[in-house]
């Protein structure tokens, strides 16, 4: 059974074409970052006049690339939220108007759980396990105890991990995206030099990193001959240790042997050498998906589209995208 | 007026007083350098407004965000938007409404905010400590 998906709930345009929710046909993402790079930043119009641009020739692409006609597709699975607004609206649209027009069953899917999603396209983790996913717009702690039962366990109260990277990217004047910057830099720094703050949040499994940045800020100021390669390092070290830290603790309070990690930053080399080791010191089972699976793309999409589909939940065309959409949260 | 904050709860505390004033179709414009307390008072005017205050994250991600409270609320941060996208973000139709629109980096859309805007700025003085001067209301 094949599923096509699509995702533009952020700066990528993104069309897969997936069989039976695990095996990827095709999966064709127009990566958008040599137009954000001059801008600093998701610039969100940008985002959604390239999307436009790109809805058609991405789709087509991932059908070819799959040798499908639209008749061959059982159904369509398109992200409505998270996202930027502007953008989520043209995929909306886009499969509504494909799925009127071929006649082809419509799903809506959460990005969060295609994050979620993502790991199935390449392992078989059981069940149940704990997932980070962590990005540019997201820094969240998940219970998964099966395909579709996600429970929120925390998240961030102010700035995800990876926007706190390219705000201290921009602060360091690393252009955009700040991430791999910082990365790269920090590995040629001494992460003891400086110590900037761990908000732990003593009692809760909620992230806080609007702190590091102030403190960032605060030692820019006061040491303006300062070593942008300590900085880094040192910003570097109080992210990754909270990240992992948390995580952990979540596992062992929650009695769960497996942990899966999600999002752009989950491709950062520090934190996937620190998880390692805890995972290795903790005995716990850990899964990283390739990075091409962790970033955004479609192909996440249309596995968990796939088993809406199976499950008879099918979305309308008066499906309409949301910006804010929690996934398995007490008021979500 | 003038008040001093020497942390992210007194900052709090400043939104909560100044949400508590807030009338239908009133315009908060924040200004701030990165750090200055931005999303830390919105959380706070949110939460008089009957909004869950963890629900108020950085919207430098999403720009607008919405909540269902008592009458709707924007939270707009403009930090990543360009004078060319300004026309294109639809600005005008949160401003002066039903709802409260509390916008972060009010500086990127300068002439696009009624006349009777409450503004609000944010100075860094010392680690912690903040000058917040609220022009256009009194709370």
């Amino acid at each position: 059974m094949l599923i096509l998906g699509i995702d533009t709930s952020c700066d990528d345009t993104s069309a897969s074409v997936v069989e039976d929710g695990a095996k990827i046909i095709s999966n064709i993402v127009s990566s958008q970052d040599d137009i954000h790079r001059k801008y600093g930043g998701v610039v969100p119009e940008l985002a959604s006049r390239r999307h436009i641009e790109l809805i058609w020739p991405v789709v087509h692409e991932a059908m070819h690339a799959a040798g499908a006609k639209f008749k061959d597709i059982s159904a369509i699975a398109v992200t409505n939220g998270p996202g930027l607004i502007g953008s989520l609206l043209i995929g909306v649209g886009f499969a509504k108007a494909i799925a009127y027009v071929h006649k082809i069953p419509l799903v809506a899917v959460n990005h969060l759980e295609g994050h979620i999603q993502a790991v199935f396209l390449e392992a078989r983790p059981g069940f149940p396990f704990i997932a980070l996913v962590v990005s540019g717009g997201h820094t969240s702690i998940y219970r998964v105890d099966d395909i579709g039962i996600y429970k929120e366990i925390g998240r961030t109260l102010d700035d995800a991990a990876g926007e706190a990277y390219d705000k201290v990217a921009k602060l360091l004047g690393f252009s955009y995206p700040g991430g791999p910057a910082i990365d790269r830099i920090a590995a040629k720094g001494d992460a003891e030099a400086i110590n900037f703050p761990r908000a732990y949040l003593k009692g809760s499994h909620d992230f806080s990193f609007s702190g590091i940045k102030t403190a960032v800020l605060n030692y820019v100021r006061k040491n303006p001959d300062n070593k942008k390669e300590d900085i880094a390092a040192g910003f570097q070290s109080a992210v990754i240790e909270v990240l992992v830290d948390k995580v952990s603790d979540t596992a062992k309070k929650e009695n769960i042997g497996r942990i899966v990690l999600y999002g752009g930053v989950s491709a950062n080399s520090a934190l996937r050498k620190l998880m390692k080791k805890r995972a290795s010191d903790d005995g716990i089972e850990l899964f990283l998906p390739s990075t091409h699976l962790c970033t955004d793309n479609a192909a996440m999409i249309a596995a968990a589209g796939f088993h809406h589909y199976t499950k008879g939940i099918l979305a309308d065309y008066s499906l309409n995208p949301s910006a804010y959409m929690p996934l398995g949260s007490a008021d979500g | 007026m003038k008040l001093q904050s020497s942390s992210d709860q007194e900052t709090r505390e400043i939104g909560r007083r100044l949400g508590k004033r807030l009338n239908a179709g009133d315009v908060v414009c924040l200004y701030g350098d990165l750090g200055a307390g931005k999303t830390v008072m919105v959380k706070g005017i949110a939460s008089s407004l009957g909004i869950d205050e963890r629900d108020i994250t950085s919207a430098s991600f999403t720009i607008i965000a919405e909540y269902n409270a008592a009458m709707p609320f924007y939270h707009i941060d403009l930090y990543r938007v360009t004078p060319a996208e300004l026309p294109e973000l639809g600005l005008q139709e949160y401003l002066g409404g039903r709802g409260i629109a509390v916008i972060e980096w009010a500086e990127r859309a300068e002439g696009e905010f009624p006349d009777n805007s409450i503004r609000v700025d944010l100075r860094y003085v010392e680690d912690h400590t903040r000058e917040i001067e609220i022009k256009g209301l009194e709370i």
